[in-house]
């Protein structure tokens, strides 16, 4: 069964690569400089939509609809606490030494007290919640600037995410059971409840004048902000405006 | 009777916007402030009537930025060639609509959650400057918020707002970039000054980046 659902997979996602070649794209010079695979890049997104309409949404809109909030936030809790050792690596391999203790106090505190992580104790005691991944990791590590590459099923990225996103299934044990045991069930509840958690962000979406530049944007400026955080860099206003004439306004 | 003098204080008043440009971190911090207690001191009014709040929220805002050099950020190279009447009219419907999110934003907000403002730091210039803040929610969690920042006839003027690294310039450039591409100015433009065009740079609560 699970072969030929994967077959018919990629036949419709090799479709949808090979149409989008009379795509909407922009001529390329006049793409965003990191996205200059945008032909492909719609097209998989195209894909992912039509995935996500068919599969994912109606499965993240029934577990929103029989879940109450409270047990969504236990669940959401749960999910954060067992990427905790992955986010502690990462902390370590970027050097925030700061931010790594904070961690280790709140996965101790919230696997003890928080039953397993299900309760956020650890905020309530106003300890940090800092953020760390793999690609995040490269970035301090000098790969800056990556192209935007959108995955089959899994979204926006890019090509220094999606490496990250491998390397960190290896410390995660949601994806360690996946491998390991055959037992897909953390990764796929994990993958449905933060499509829930998406879910208000549909109808911006479906309001967006080009809804792949509007998450590409969206998602690429968020990125930079978690990568840089209070350093990051303002966009590069002056080099917007390439009309002098306009100086004496 | 002289009454002339009866005009002085009224005419402090007028002039209590410009008070304070010389500091781009106290402007941003007056403004905040008023716009806090504008909305805790009317809410019930402005629940029932948005469009009132929309209009004080104008009177406040506008005075204190420049909307016409946002507009030629966010043109770009499509402004190339344009009339001035035309750049402005695009200003114009871009702030209507940043204002009706912004009132609709604001509401939102309770009185206890408070807004800190940071002292500068970065590279702020002579002519540029960026302007820190959080918002700190219910949950204690800190949203930033910074505003971007001109100077234009010595005045502080602020052109963007970032939430959480979202620049609302480069984010309405995007955009309003594809549409101009696509169908024209002139067709954006109306869309825009029917208020179809809709773009928002959400605050997302405790979002995760798993999977």
């Amino acid at each position: 069964m699970r072969p030929a659902i994967v077959r018919s997979l990629a036949i419709a996602l090799v479709a949808a690569v090979l149409a989008g070649c009379a795509s909407t794209a922009a001529p390329p010079e006049q793409r965003h400089p990191d996205d200059p695979w945008e032909p492909f890049n719609r097209s998989v997104h195209q894909f992912n939509r039509t995935a996500d309409r068919a599969v994912l949404r109606p499965l993240a809109r029934g577990y929103d609809r029989v879940t109450p909030d409270p047990v969504q936030r236990g669940v959401r809790n749960f999910f954060r606490n067992l990427r905790s050792p992955v986010i502690m690596v990462n902390l370590l391999l970027q050097g925030r030494g700061g931010e790594l203790e904070s961690e280790f106090q709140r996965f101790v505190t919230n696997t003890l007290y928080g039953v397993a992580g299900v309760f956020d104790v650890a905020s309530a005691g106003n300890i940090d919640k800092p953020e760390g991944d793999f690609g995040q990791t490269l970035a301090v590590w000098g790969w800056e600037d990556s192209r935007y590459l959108v995955l089959p099923l899994l979204g926006p990225s890019t090509i220094r995410d999606s490496v990250g996103r491998g390397v960190d299934t290896v410390p995660d044990v949601a994806w360690r059971l996946a491998y390991q045991e055959g037992s897909f069930f953390l990764v796929g509840l994990n993958v449905v409840q933060m499509r829930a958690g998406l879910l208000p962000l549909d109808a911006e979406l479906a309001a967006a004048y080009d809804e792949y530049i509007m998450m590409r944007d969206g998602w690429m400026q968020r990125r930079n902000h978690l990568i840089f955080g209070e350093d990051a860099e303002l966009p590069d206003y002056d080099a917007w405006l390439d009309d002098d004439d306009w100086e004496d306004w | 009777m002289d009454l002339r003098w009866l005009l002085i204080p009224v005419s402090m008043l007028l002039a209590l916007p410009a008070l304070a440009n010389d500091d781009p971190v106290e402007l941003v911090r007056q403004t905040t402030t008023e716009l806090f207690e504008l909305v805790e001191d009317n809410r019930e009014q402005y629940k029932e009537n948005p469009g009132l709040l929309r209009d004080e929220l104008a009177d406040i805002l506008k005075p204190r930025s420049d909307l016409i050099h946002s507009a030629r950020l966010v043109l770009g190279r499509h402004g190339r060639g344009l009339e001035r009447e035309q750049v402005e009219a695009f200003a114009e419907a871009l702030s209507d609509m940043l204002m009706r999110r912004y009132a609709t934003g604001l509401l939102e907000f309770r009185s206890r959650e408070q807004v800190e403002v940071l002292p500068l730091s970065g590279d702020n210039t002579e002519r540029m400057t960026r302007v820190r803040t959080r918002i700190v929610l219910d949950n204690r969690q800190r949203i930033p918020i910074d505003y971007v920042l001109r100077k234009r006839d010595g005045e502080w003027l602020v052109f963007d707002v970032i939430i959480e690294g979202i620049s609302y310039v480069t984010t309405f450039r995007n955009q309003i970039g594809e549409e101009i591409r696509r169908d024209g100015f002139d067709r954006m433009l109306e869309r825009l000054q029917r208020g179809e065009i809709e773009v928002d740079v959400d605050i997302e609560v405790d979002n995760s980046n798993a999977g």
